[in-house]
C-alpha cells in the first residue's frame, strides 16, 4: 500500500524516477561535475528526464498535454530530485512557472505555455520582482537576484508591481534588448544562480501573460514554494541514509560510533525532524485542501518554512555525525548542507514565512515586515 | 445523524447546570480539580452510552470505526468536555481486556468502565524501576486461591481517586527482568493497600505511592500467563497512541487559541520573535495533527509505523515548549498566583511531566533509534538496584 495519501500510480511514477535519478548521480559522482562544469544545471539529462520520461508535466492539465497527477504528483517528483540534488529546472518550470501561468495567463497562452512546460520544451525562470523593479513609463529598471535557473531559459517570467499595486506578469526572451543575465558562483552549486539586469526595459518588448492582485499572487506564490517542501524532505532523508551508513560501519573506541547513545540520539532527532517535515509536505500536497485555497496558502506555508528548517539542521547534524569526512569536499554531503541553507533563505526565507504564518493566523502587528506591505 | 452531530447535540443538552464548573477543567494537570463532580459526569456520559464506543458491540461497544471515533473525539473537545474520570479504564484497560482477558473478565471488567462507575489506576512504576520498567520488584505469590502481593508502587496517578489499579509484580521467585512477570487486577479498598499522595510541581497532589502489604486478589484476576505480565504490559503501553490523540490536539489548540488571544490583548503579538514562536507553534500542531492522519491511515496491523514512533516524543515536546511559550507572552505577570494557578500557569508546570511519563523523551529517543533505525542496543548494566 502506498503511504498516505498517495495512490498507486503515486508509487509507480515514485520507483521509476528513483531508478532514473540513482543512474543519474552515478555514486555522486555526477554532482562533482555539475558543480564544477554545469553552473548547477546538467542538460542532456534535463532533456532526459522531462522529455523521454515525460516528468515535467507531472501536474498539468491533461488537456495541456500533462499527466495530471496534483500536488501529490510533483511531490514525489520534488522529493526525489531533492534525494539526488537533480540539477534541472524542474522546480522554476514546472511548479514556479506553471503555476503562475495557470492561475492567471490567458488560455490561449495557457495552450502554448503549459503544452511546452509538459512536453519539456521550454525553459521558464520564474522571478518576483516585487521591490526591486521599477516601472515607470512602460521602461523596467533594476535587479534580481538570485534568480534561478535564469542562465538557461527560454523565457523570463517577472511579476512587476505597478504603480495601482497590480502585480503586472510578462515574459522577455533572454536576448530582450537592456535585459541581461549573468550567471554567479553560489555557496549551492548544484542550483543554477544568476543576476538579471533590466536597463531599461520596454514592457512592451516582453509578452504581456496576467495581471493580478497582490494577494492572489502572494497565495500562488506560497503554493507553489510548498513544493520545496518536497525537496527538503528527500534532502533530509538522503542526509540521514548517509549518516546511518556511516555509523554502521565507522568504528571508534572499539565499538561503531552508532553505538553511542549520543550518536543515537542525534539520529533520532534528525529522524523526528524528517518525519514530520514530510507530514507538513504531504498535508500541503493533500487532496483534502482542494477548492480551498486559503487553507492550501497556509499549508504551503507551514511546509516550507517548517521543512526547510528541518533539512537544515538535519544537514548541518549529518556533518557533525560523520566527522573530518563530511567537512571534505570529495564526499557529497556538502552540497546538500548548502542545499538546506539555500531552501531556508530563497523562495521566501523562513524568517519571512513565519511572519506570514503569523499574520495569518491572526496575530495583530502594527509593523508587518514582510515584502513592504 | 453523524457521530458528531449526535454528541453535539448531546454535550449541548447535558453539559450544563452543576457540569457547567467543569468545562474545560480536569484534563492532564488539573486532575484534582471536582474529583466528584466528574465521577458523576463519567456516570452520565455512561448511560448516555458514550463509553466504549470502539467496542464490539455484544460488549455494549458501537464497533465505532476510526475516524468516526477521531470525530467523537474532537467534539467532545470542542465542547470543553471535562477531563474524563475513566481515561485510564476506556483507553488502557479496556483494550488489553479486550484483547488478552478471558470471557469471564470480559463479563466482569467491561460494565464497570462502561458505565464509568469503577475507575482504574495504572500500577507500573517503582521506585527502582522508572524507564527500567522490567527492574520490578513488587511480589505476588499464589496462596489459596489468591494472589498475596507486597511491594511499591510510585507515581501512582489518580490511585486515591481509583477503584482498580492494575498491577505488573514478579511472580517467580529468582527470576530477573521481562521474565516471570505477572499482570493483575486488584481491588484497592481492602486493607493490605495504603495509598499516600506525592505533592507534584504544582503543590497539588495527583498521583501516588501506593504500597502492597499482603494485598489480595482473586486468582482468576491476572491477565495472561504467569510469565506473560511484561507482554501483556506493553500491550497495554501500545494502545496508548491512536484516534484520542486526536481530541487532545483539539486541547492543544485551545491552548494555543488562548495564547494567540493573549498575545492580541498585551500588545506582544507585535514582538517578532514572540511572532515567529506563535507561528512555530502553529505549524508544529498542524503537522502533528497531519502526523496523526498518517498514523491512523497507516499500518492496521498493529506494527508501528514510522511516524508512529515520532508521535509521543513530538506532541510532548510541543507541549512542553507551548507551557514556556505562555508564560513568555505573559511576560513578568506570569509570576503572580492570583488564588489558584491560572490555566497558563498550570500549562507550564504540568508540560514538564509530558516529556518524562509514558516513556521519557530519552527513551523515546532510545527507541526511535534501535527500532525505527535499526542502530546498535544500548548495552545493559546490572540490574540490582
Ligand atoms: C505526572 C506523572 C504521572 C505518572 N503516572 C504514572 C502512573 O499512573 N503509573 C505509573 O506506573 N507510572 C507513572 N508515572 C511514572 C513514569 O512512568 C516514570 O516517571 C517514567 O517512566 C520515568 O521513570 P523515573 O521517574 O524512574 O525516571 P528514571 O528512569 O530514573 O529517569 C531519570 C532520567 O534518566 C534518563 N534515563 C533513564 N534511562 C535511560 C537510558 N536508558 N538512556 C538515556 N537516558 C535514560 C531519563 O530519561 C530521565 O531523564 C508518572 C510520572 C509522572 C511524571
Amino acid at each position: 500500500m502506498p503511504p498516505f495519501p498517495f495512490q498507486e500510480d503515486h508509487e509507480m511514477i515514485r520507483e521509476a524516477v528513483k531508478g532514473w535519478l540513482s543512474d543519474w548521480e552515478d555514486g555522486g559522482k555526477t554532482l562533482h561535475r555539475v558543480a564544477k562544469d554545469g553552473h548547477g544545471f546538467d542538460r542532456a539529462a534535463w532533456e532526459g528526464f522531462a522529455r523521454d520520461q515525460g516528468m515535467a508535466g507531472i501536474s498539468i492539465a491533461e488537456q495541456y498535454g500533462g499527466a495530471d497527477m496534483g500536488l501529490l504528483g510533483r511531490t514525489v517528483i520534488m522529493e526525489e530530485t531533492g534525494y539526488t540534488l537533480f540539477s534541472a529546472p524542474f522546480f522554476s518550470t514546472c511548479v514556479l512557472a506553471a503555476d503562475i501561468i495557470e492561475a492567471f495567463a490567458s488560455e490561449d497562452d495557457k495552450a502554448d505555455l503549459l503544452s511546452k512546460i509538459a512536453s519539456g520544451d521550454i525553459i521558464i525562470s520564474a522571478l518576483d520582482g516585487r521591490g526591486k523593479l521599477s516601472l515607470e513609463d512602460n521602461k523596467l529598471n533594476g535587479t534580481i537576484s538570485p534568480a534561478t535557473d535564469a542562465v538557461h531559459a527560454d523565457l523570463i517570467l517577472v511579476a512587476i508591481q505597478n504603480k495601482d499595486n497590480d502585480i503586472v506578469l510578462t515574459g522577455y526572451s533572454p536576448n530582450t534588448a537592456g535585459l541581461s543575465v549573468t550567471p554567479y558562483a553560489s555557496i549551492d552549486p548544484t542550483r543554477s544562480q544568476a543576476k538579471v539586469s533590466f536597463d531599461n526595459v520596454s514592457l512592451s518588448d516582453g509578452q504581456a501573460i496576467g495581471k493580478t492582485d497582490e494577494t492572489a499572487f502572494s497565495q500562488t506564490l506560497q503554493i507553489a514554494h510548498g513544493a520545496l517542501a518536497a525537496e527538503c524532505v528527500g534532502g533530509g532523508q538522503r542526509c540521514l541514509d548517509m549518516t546511518l551508513d556511516y555509523a554502521n560501519q565507522r568504528v571508534q573506541f572499539g565499538r561503531q560510533i552508532g553505538s553511542f547513545q549520543s550518536v543515537k540520539h542525534k539520529c533520532a532527532d534528525m529522524f523526528i525532524a524528517l518525519e514530520s517535515a514530510r507530514s507538513a509536505s504531504y498535508f500541503a500536497a493533500s487532496p483534502d485542501l482542494d477548492g480551498d485555497r486559503t487553507a492550501k496558502f497556509e499549508a504551503a506555508l507551514i511546509a516550507k518554512n517548517y521543512a526547510s528548517e528541518a533539512f537544515f539542521k538535519i544537514a548541518g547534524d549529518a556533518i557533525q555525525m560523520h566527522g573530518g569526512i563530511g567537512f571534505t569536499w570529495e564526499y557529497p554531503l556538502h552540497y546538500f548542507f548548502k542545499r538546506a541553507r539555500s531552501n531556508r533563505a530563497l523562495f521566501t526565507s523562513s524568517e519571512d514565512g513565519f511572519q506570514m504564518l503569523a499574520d495569518q493566523i491572526g496575530l495583530k502587528s502594527n509593523t508587518s515586515a514582510i515584502m513592504g506591505k | 445523524m453523524s457521530i458528531r452531530e449526535e454528541l453535539n447535540q448531546w454535550m449541548l443538552e447535558n453539559l450544563t447546570g452543576e457540569f457547567e464548573q467543569i468545562r474545560w477543567r480536569g484534563g492532564p494537570g488539573d486532575e484534582d480539580s471536582s474529583p466528584e463532580l466528574r465521577r458523576a459526569w463519567e456516570q452520565k456520559f455512561g448511560e448516555a452510552g458514550w463509553i466504549g464506543l470502539q467496542w464490539p458491540k455484544e460488549y455494549g461497544g458501537r464497533d465505532l470505526s476510526l475516524m468516526d471515533f477521531v470525530e467523537f473525539n474532537e467534539e467532545y473537545a470542542r465542547h470543553g468536555g471535562p477531563g474524563r474520570a475513566g481515561h485510564i479504564g476506556e483507553t488502557l484497560m479496556a483494550p488489553t481486556i479486550l484483547a488478552y482477558g478471558t470471557q469471564a473478565q470480559k463479563e466482569r471488567f467491561l460494565p464497570g468502565i462502561k458505565n464509568g462507575t469503577e475507575l482504574w489506576c495504572q500500577g507500573y512504576s517503582e521506585p527502582n524501576a522508572g524507564s527500567d520498567l522490567s527492574n520490578i520488584k513488587t511480589k505476588a505469590r499464589l496462596v489459596d486461591g489468591h494472589w498475596v502481593i507486597d511491594g511499591q508502587k510510585i507515581w501512582t496517578s489518580l490511585a486515591h481517586e481509583s477503584d482498580w489499579i492494575f498491577v505488573l509484580a514478579r511472580a517467580e521467585e529468582g527470576t530477573k527482568g521481562r521474565d516471570g512477570l505477572v499482570f493483575l487486577l486488584v481491588e484497592l479498598d481492602q486493607p493490605g493497600i495504603d495509598i499516600r499522595p506525592i505533592h507534584q510541581i504544582s503543590g497539588t497532589a495527583e498521583f501516588n505511592e501506593v504500597y502492597f502489604t499482603e494485598a489480595k486478589t482473586e486468582a482468576d484476576n491476572i491477565i495472561g500467563e504467569v510469565g506473560e505480565g511484561w507482554k501483556i504490559a506493553m500491550a497495554l503501553l501500545g494502545f496508548e497512541r491512536g484516534a484520542s490523540t486526536l481530541g487532545q490536539q483539539m486541547m492543544f489548540q485551545n491552548e494555543l487559541n488562548l495564547i494567540i488571544k493573549t498575545a492580541n490583548e498585551n500588545g506582544r503579538a507585535n514582538d517578532p520573535s514572540l511572532r515567529r514562536r506563535i507561528a512555530e507553534a502553529h505549524a508544529g500542531l498542524k503537522v502533528m495533527r497531519f502526523n496523526a492522519l498518517r498514523m491512523l491511515n497507516g499500518t492496521q496491523d498493529g506494527s508501528t509505523s514510522k511516524e508512529g514512533y515520532i508521535s509521543k516524543i513530538f506532541w510532548a515536546t510541543w507541549h512542553r515548549d507551548l507551557g514556556e511559550l505562555a508564560m513568555d507572552v505573559i511576560g513578568a505577570d506570569a509570576e503572580i498566583i492570583e488564588d489558584e494557578l491560572s490555566p497558563m500557569q498550570k500549562l507550564f508546570l504540568f508540560s514538564r511531566a509530558d516529556t518524562i511519563y509514558a516513556g521519557t523523551n530519552q527513551i523515546q529517543r532510545n527507541i526511535i533509534s534501535e527500532r525505527a533505525l535499526g542502530m546498535p542496543k544500548e548495552p545493559r548494566g546490572n540490574t540490582n538496584g
